[in-house]
Parts: C-alpha cells; structure tokens; sequence
C-alpha cells in the first residue's frame, strides 16, 4: 500500500535521508521510530507530495507521488506535526472544507463530514471555534481533516504530541479502531506507543533505515541471550560471586537494588547455552544457603533494543 | 477545478470572521471621506472665486479624476494587507500543509487565493462609490468616466493582488510581505517619473514609462476605455499569478 524505495534528501550539506526504502501492507499498521532529527517528518513530508525527494520514488496505493501527485493525494490522509487548522473556522465548517478540498463528491460531502465527526466523537465541539479548542480536541480535528475522505492510506506525524496522558490514551484507542480500515504509518519517537499500536516498527537513526520488523523480531533479533532476574532471601554479595563461577555473563545487582540489603541480581544467559544454566543457577542458590525468592524471565523493552541501535 | 471555489470561499470568509477585512474597510473609508471633504471644500472655494478672477471654474470631472488617484494611492497600502495573509500567514501557522496535501494543483490554490482576495478588494472599491454617488446626487458628472475610471481602478487592483500574492508566497512571514509588496506597488506609482532620470531618454525611458501603472488608468480616468491599456493589466495580472505558480510548484522540490 505504501512503497517507498531508494529515497534520499539531503538540505544542502545536512544529509537528511539516505536510502531509505521500506513498505506497508495493507491494512497494517507501522510505527516510524526515530530520535528527534532522525529524518522522520522528512520522509513523511516526501510521501505526502509536500517536498520533493532528491532521488527514490514513494508509492502511494499504486500511485506515484511524484508522477501523479493528484492521484496519490486523493488516497492519502495526513496529520502533519503541527495540526494544519484554521483557528478562526468553527470545528464543522473546517471538516467541510477539508473534505471539498479532497474532491469528494459534492453530494456525499454533508454525510462523510457527519460519519467522520461521529468517528472522533466531536459531536459537542460542532459549532465551536477551533481556536477555542484544547489541544486534544484540536488534534482530534486535525485527524478529522485526514479521515473525512476515507483514504486508503494515513500518515500520521507524532500525533499524541504534547497530549496529556489521558488524550494520549484516547488517541490510541482511536488509532487502534481505525486499523484494518486504513493502512497507517505512524511516527513517534516514545517507545512505549509503537510499542503498544503498531504491527510493525521500522527504527530510523540519522536518515537510514536501521532495522524494521515486528516488536517481537526485532526484540529477538537484537538479543543475544535472555536476561534472568534472581532474588534470594540473603547475602546477596556471596550469591554473585558463588554465580560468577558458572559462566554467566553480565552478572550484576539489578537496578535499583543496594548490594548487601536488598538482593535482586541481574545476569544474562546466552542463548546458545540453554536453559539447562538456569538449574544450575537455582542448585547452586540453595546449595550456598542463600534462599531462593524467585527466578524470572525480564522481556526486553523496545527501549533497550532502540538504545542498542541508535548508539 | 472545484478546489479553486472551495478555497476562494474560505478565504473570502477568512477575511470577514477576523477583524482584517473590518479594519480594512475602516481605513480606506476614513482616508477616502478625509480626502474628499477636503477636495470637496476646495471645489466650492474655487468655484466661487474663479469667476471673480476670470479663470475657468472646475469640472466635478476634475474632482473626481483627484479622487480616484487617491484610491491608487491608498490601495498602496491597502493591497499589502490583504495579500500578506494570502500565502505567509497560512505558511506561518502550519495550515497551508493542509492544501498541499489536498489533491489540488498549484494552479488551483493560486487562483482560489486569487479570487478571494479580488473578492475583498472588490467590496472595498464597491464601499467606495459613497463618494461618486454624492458627485452624483449634487452635480452632474460625466456617468461614463465614473465606469470607466471603476473598470481602470478594478483592473489596477486585480495587478496590484497578483503582484502581492506572488510576494506573499515566497515568505512565511507577514511583515515582509506586507514591506515588499507596498515598496514594489509604490515602484511602479513612481516609475514614470523617475523613468527620464533612470533611463536618460531613449527606448529605456519608453520601457519604464510603459512599465509604469499611473499612465495606463490616467487614461481610464480620461472617460476612455483602450484595450491597449487593459492588455498592460490583464497580462501583468496573469503573469504575476504565473510567477505565483511557478513559486508554489518549486518551493515542492526545496
């Protein structure tokens, strides 16, 4: 459904996109990762027609953006960093003229305009000034002028921005309930949300491309081996160096825990040695007298796996 | 097409839901009404006393033809404030993303700003027959020099907003816009006066003198309507909204 490929950008010396290349399957949807600065909103903006990029081609449902801009256009939503509103237009008025922008057809215009305000439960704002809006109110506008054509695609740039927690969570849902209906590129640069919204994620670091997959294959991917978290009763200093004799690798006291009172340890097993390790682990606790507490399994965040790469 | 009357509606709107278009007519009227009590005054004083010194007394035609210039005049800075909000205020605030985005051509969203703002001025120049209209009901002036002097002043105008939107899109922001397109308007006021200093007499002279926009509506003022004048408006208009396009389609590939 989207299709970019070879894609680069550069502001005079700045190198903003280097080849980047990466698709988006129908109905899916895909988290666009990547630090402040990393070439997302650049990659947005080329796939959208706003600006042009040096060289690649974007596809946007089997239209090229650049070849035939209008064709593409009319198969898009966007939601750009900075919500694109008129503040001085009342909330109804603005979704209007988005959608006759859109070149829908004249006679669907009232109903499309109701169906998306229904959507986005802006029922109650209607006849309300959008500079009078809060901010979640206004991005949920912003999202109605991208909705109101029912486009295939949507691309939505940081939506929950600057939202408080509860609107962030709103959002999500709303972007969660529109999964399957359109195929969404989204981008962020918090972990935690493509984390929780997106079948896919691609990482973006300095305008290349560094990794794309699903959570779970990239979270596999970038491990070399599991991470156990081990408490024991006590004498938590002796445990470490009683573990240090099998092998382990990174054996540590976990964060957040102070040697010699509290005794949580931290250690990794590669994967290649098995879990066979981790009955040695618990032998050699009860053994050594130190009183098993507990033996767990720590997933690693997405935030391990971005830190990892974008180091 | 249909995003050219979508986005000419919107702006026109624009400018009456904000107090732009408010404070604009208020301006104009005042400045226009000061000018006119004014020449007004000195009208009556120079009929009563042309006779006593033997000389010819002043046509309403005379008046008139002084009032218009001021308009010229005034629309120097009025042009700018409207043109100003057309590209720079949109670029400034993010929204014009939403055109860009929008599956409209360049050449759409140029003449949808276009007749908006054409929209504006016009009601502005429509304001301003209160004071023909009082030449009208007191005196006997030549019918078909107000028509002809309107249609002059229409197609002034219609250059002056080409010429602002064109300024307007190269810059997001608004105080430029506004400076750049009062200095270029005024230019090209002044062009036929300084052109024997700049051009030093010869065909340079004849250039600038035709570049400039007072010599072509003296003649709309005279009660005549040439074509030769109106071609010199209507391609300037059109190729300012040519350099618009060219502006919008290129700022794309920035």
């Amino acid at each position: 459904m989207i299709e970019v490929s070879g894609l680069s950008k550069s502001y005079g010396e700045l190198n903003a996109l280097s080849n980047v290349t990466f698709t988006v399957q129908k109905g899916q949807i895909v988290g666009f990762l990547g630090a402040n600065g990393a070439g997302k909103s650049t990659t947005m903006d080329i796939l959208c027609g706003c600006i042009g990029a040096d060289s690649g081609t974007a596809n946007i449902a089997g239209f090229d953006i650049t070849d035939s801009p209008l064709e593409a256009k009319k198969r898009l939503g966007y939601l750009p960093d900075v919500a694109p509103l008129h503040l001085d237009m009342l909330v109804g008025d603005y979704i209007a003229y988005a959608a006759e922008l859109r070149k829908i057809e004249r006679s669907t215009i009232k109903a499309r305009v109701d169906a998306t305000i229904e959507k986005l439960t802006l029922g109650d704002v209607r006849n309300r000034v959008i500079g009078n809006l809060s901010k979640g109110f206004r991005q949920r506008v912003g999202l109605a002028q991208a909705l109101v054509h029912d486009p295939e695609v949507l691309i939505l740039d940081e939506p929950t921005e600057g939202l408080d927690p509860t609107q962030i969570s709103e959002i999500r849902k709303l972007i969660r309930s529109l999964a399957g209906q359109h195929t969404i590129l989204l981008s962020s640069h918090i972990l935690s949300e493509v984390q929780n919204t997106c079948d896919k994620i691609i990482i973006i670091n300095k305008g290349k491309i560094v990794t794309q997959g699903t959570y779970a294959e990239l979270a596999s991917s970038m491990e070399s081996g599991h991470i156990y978290r081990l408490k024991v009763a006590r004498n938590g200093l002796s445990a470490l160096t009683t573990l240090g004799r099998l092998g382990l690798q990174n054996i540590k006291a976990a964060e957040n825990a102070i040697l010699g009172s509290s005794e949580d340890i931290e250690f990794e097993v590669n994967t290649a040695t098995g879990d066979q390790i981790l009955d040695d682990v618990a032998k050699a606790v009860i053994d050594g007298g130190f009183g098993l507490r507990g033996l767990t399994l720590k997933t690693k965040s997405l935030e391990d796996v971005f830190l990892q790469l974008t180091k | 097409m249909g995003g050219i009357f979508a986005i000419g509606r919107r702006d026109f709107k624009a400018y009456f839901s904000s107090p732009r278009a408010p404070a604009i007519f208020w301006f104009f009227l005042l400045f226009m009404g000061f000018f006119f009590n004014n020449f007004v005054h000195m009208f009556m004083q120079m009929t009563t006393q042309a006779p006593m010194m033997g000389g010819q007394a002043p046509t309403l035609e005379q008046l008139l033809k002084a009032l218009f210039n001021n308009v010229h005049f005034i629309f120097l800075l009025i042009v700018p404030a409207v043109t100003m909000t057309s590209f720079s205020e949109e670029k400034h605030s993010k929204s014009f993303r939403l055109l860009q985005t929008a599956p409209c051509t360049a050449l759409e969203i140029v003449l949808g700003k276009f007749i908006a703002s054409v929209g504006v001025m016009a009601l502005v120049l429509a304001a301003s027959f209160v004071y023909p209209l009082f030449t009208i009901l007191n005196g006997n002036p030549d019918k078909v020099m107000i028509l002809s002097s309107y249609i002059g002043l229409f197609l002034l105008m219609s250059s002056q907003l080409a010429f602002g939107l064109w300024v307007s899109s190269m810059t997001s922001n608004q105080f430029l816009a506004f400076l750049f397109t009062m200095f270029g308007l005024f230019l090209l006021l002044i062009l036929n006066w300084m052109a024997p200093n700049l051009g030093g007499g010869g065909i340079t002279e004849t250039i600038l003198k035709y570049m400039a926009s007072s010599d072509h509506l003296d003649s709309f003022f005279k009660g005549t309507i040439s074509v030769g004048h109106a071609t010199y408006f209507i391609v300037f208009t059109g190729m300012f909204l040519f350099f618009t396009n060219v502006t919008l389609d290129s700022q794309r590939w920035r």
